[in-house]
């Protein structure tokens, strides 16, 4: 159980800053996923909780107690490496108990703890095996249970199923998920891939360029989005987004919120003619790329039946309509948001 | 027409698999006619020599059996002088050269001008010829003027006779022996060094890994590889060892550094006398090829192969 604190942290390689003036709160006990495209500073944020890239300035607080430079060992931390990182000359029991040894844990506790852990990630027959002679899998499991063996204060996880195949991916998320659930310690999850972030976060920490972008709960970063950036970086297909007016403001709307039909609809708040351009058929729904005036947008419908070629009329709901100023900026003022609705509409008979 | 079309096609065929068969062949030919005449033919010439009494004056040879091994294994003594020297020098070399090739690469892992330049320094003597490095050290361990013993009694210290002494002789080959190859396998135990992913000494800092510790369960074990096949080259090397030897000390003083490879070029070419020169060779191979299937059977098991 452990609360982490980033006071006004910086990190630079050479001239090179990553990170400048970061404040982060990782809450005790809670699922955060750190993610964002490559080299937004997700890693390094996860290295300096770990140790092994300390910070170049600032303060990283750990249960209120300062680490910054307290070595990696001596943290109460775990991390699972991408690549794994188990050390290849030795068994799978070996690996596990590396860490006891430093630590001194007597003998009987040593092997009642690996027995433990081993059962629970189901390495138990495996034990005496060499890692080269195991599957992505398995090592990645090795991976877990000399981190769970620690009983760390924090797991730091730094895209641990990146080198899995789509479906043991999926399985290890969902494993994972129950691991978080049983231990009820804090993770720190690292991932550039948004549909882990979502699926297993309780807290989105979105970075782009060493800055916050948002950190809320997934729902709340999927529907309520403060910035363009956050309303492009989560959900697929990317939120439409469009520029309008003089103000240079923009709008937009989630792809799954629109209706399409063949006939105009007088109670839609917004409605556009196009045509479709591109349609993909992906099982449970339908995926179209439409072209209206103000540009092309996609479309996710449970309705298979429009085809390419075809004029169409995308109508969509007052509330499902976001804008952002020219900054990129949610725009949130009730007062705001109806003079975007009036020149929207203008624009639009224009 | 068309038939005849066919069985020509078929013919062209089989004429084109009759040849593809023999192209492998013919392509490896230059290394086996090679491997033929200059590696298998001298030794099965060693060992048909061995068995016969014959000198370059005299070319008619006299089978005489086992009698030129039980010669030089029981009856000369000069033989087990020479076999005793060259394992006391192999033993040194291999002791000293495997520690402090991995002492220098563990140094020069490490970034900076002063490590660079180590790495640069360390290396230079390979690409000296043996005969220049034999010159320059025994200049440098010369009684009265070398630099050496100048050093040792600037510090107050007994001054030693290095290469004059049968006392000292062999530690002076060992070390000219050591000092020629450490840069050559420093290298190569530099880049197994690099070659080790950073992420696994990181995990061991997670792991509250101490410096000692990290280093015989985590860098030992990952440059096994290397360090066996240091083992076995630098044991082969040392138990062939002539050209330092010829250069610096020619076997003496007395017989205190005369060595196989020089036992039997003394036999050979100075002696003319063949049948005791390829007794000694068979023997000295023999070792060899013994020892190498020691370490292979007794250590195989300990190297980490990726």
């Amino acid at each position: 159980m452990a609360e982490i604190k980033f006071v006004d942290v910086g990190k630079s390689f050479g001239d090179n800053k990553i990170i400048e003036h970061m404040n982060l709160t990782i809450k005790d006990g809670s699922f955060t996923v750190l993610v964002g495209p490559s080299g937004c500073g997700k890693t390094t944020l996860l290295r300096m909780i770990a140790g092994i890239g300390p910070a170049s300035s600032g303060q990283i607080l750990l249960d209120g107690e300062d680490i910054t430079d307290k070595a990696p060992g001596k943290r109460g931390v775990a991390m699972v490496f991408q690549n794994y990182a188990i050390y290849p000359t030795m068994t799978v029991r070996e690996n596990i108990e590396f860490g006891l040894k430093n630590n001194h844990v007597p003998k009987e506790e040593r092997s009642r703890l690996i027995s433990e852990v081993a059962l629970s990630v189901g390495l138990s027959e495996l034990l005496d095996r060499k890692p080269s002679t195991l599957s992505g899998g398995q090592r990645q499991r090795i991976a877990l249970a000399r981190a769970m063996v620690k009983k760390p204060k924090v797991f730091l996880m730094d895209e641990p199923l990146s080198n899995l195949d789509a479906k043991l991916r999926v399985a290890m998320r969902t494993e994972l998920i129950e691991l978080y659930k049983k231990l009820q310690t804090t993770f720190v999850y690292v991932t550039h891939d948004q549909i882990e972030a979502m699926s297993m976060a309780d807290d989105i920490v979105l970075l782009d360029h060493g800055k916050i972008q948002q950190e809320d709960a997934p729902e709340k970063i999927y529907y309520d989005p403060d910035n363009v950036f956050t309303a492009q970086f989560i959900g697929t297909p990317p939120m439409n987004i469009f520029s309008f007016g003089a103000h240079e403001n923009r709008m937009g709307f989630r792809s799954e919120r629109v209706t399409l039909s063949y006939q105009a609809n007088k109670q839609a708040f917004f409605e556009r003619k196009g045509s479709i351009i591109t349609r993909e058929m992906l099982g449970s729904e339908t995926q179209y790329q439409i072209k209206i005036p103000e540009g092309s947008l996609m479309v996710k419908s449970l309705n298979e039946k429009f085809q390419v070629g075809e004029t169409v009329y995308i109508q969509l709901q007052e509330e499902h309509l976001y804008f952002f100023d020219k900054e990129g900026l949610r725009i949130r003022d009730k007062k705001e948001i109806a003079e975007c609705n009036a020149e929207l509409e203008a624009s639009h008979e224009a | 027409m068309k038939r005849k079309e066919k069985q020509q096609f078929v013919e062209h065929r089989l004429g084109e698999r009759r040849l593809s068969r023999f192209i492998p062949y013919l392509m490896v030919a230059p290394a086996m006619v090679f491997l033929l005449v200059f590696v298998f033919y001298p030794m099965l010439n060693l060992l048909y020599l061995s068995f016969f009494e014959y000198n370059l004056v005299n070319p008619k040879k006299k089978f005489v059996g086992f009698e030129n091994f039980r010669n030089i294994l029981f009856v000369k003594t000069d033989f087990r002088a020479c076999f005793y020297n060259t394992a006391i020098y192999t033993v040194s070399v291999v002791i000293l050269l495997i520690l402090f090739a991995v002492m220098v690469a563990v140094w020069c892992k490490d970034k900076g001008w002063l490590n660079d330049f180590a790495t640069t320094a360390f290396f230079t003597p390979h690409i000296i010829a043996m005969i220049s490095c034999g010159m320059i050290w025994a200049w440098l361990m010369d009684e009265n003027a070398g630099v050496l013993n100048a050093v040792l009694s600037f510090f107050h210290l007994p001054t030693l006779r290095w290469l004059n002494s049968s006392k000292t002789a062999m530690l002076s080959v060992v070390i000219v022996s050591v000092w020629k190859s450490l840069g050559y396998y420093s290298l190569i135990v530099l880049s197994a060094l690099e070659a080790i992913p950073a992420e696994i000494y990181e995990a061991a800092a997670l792991d509250n890994t101490p410096k000692r510790r990290e280093f015989f369960k985590i860098t030992l074990p990952m440059l096994s590889p290397q360090l066996f096949f240091l083992l076995i080259t630098i044991t082969i090397n040392s138990f062939k060892v002539f050209d330092t030897i010829r250069v610096m000390t020619n076997g003496g003083p007395g017989s205190s550094t005369d060595v196989i490879s020089f036992y039997i070029y003394r036999y050979a070419f100075i002696h003319f006398r063949i049948g005791i020169a390829s007794a000694s060779g068979v023997v000295l191979m023999l070792v060899l090829i013994i020892l190498t299937a020691v370490y292979f059977k007794g250590l195989s098991k300990k190297v980490y192969y990726q």
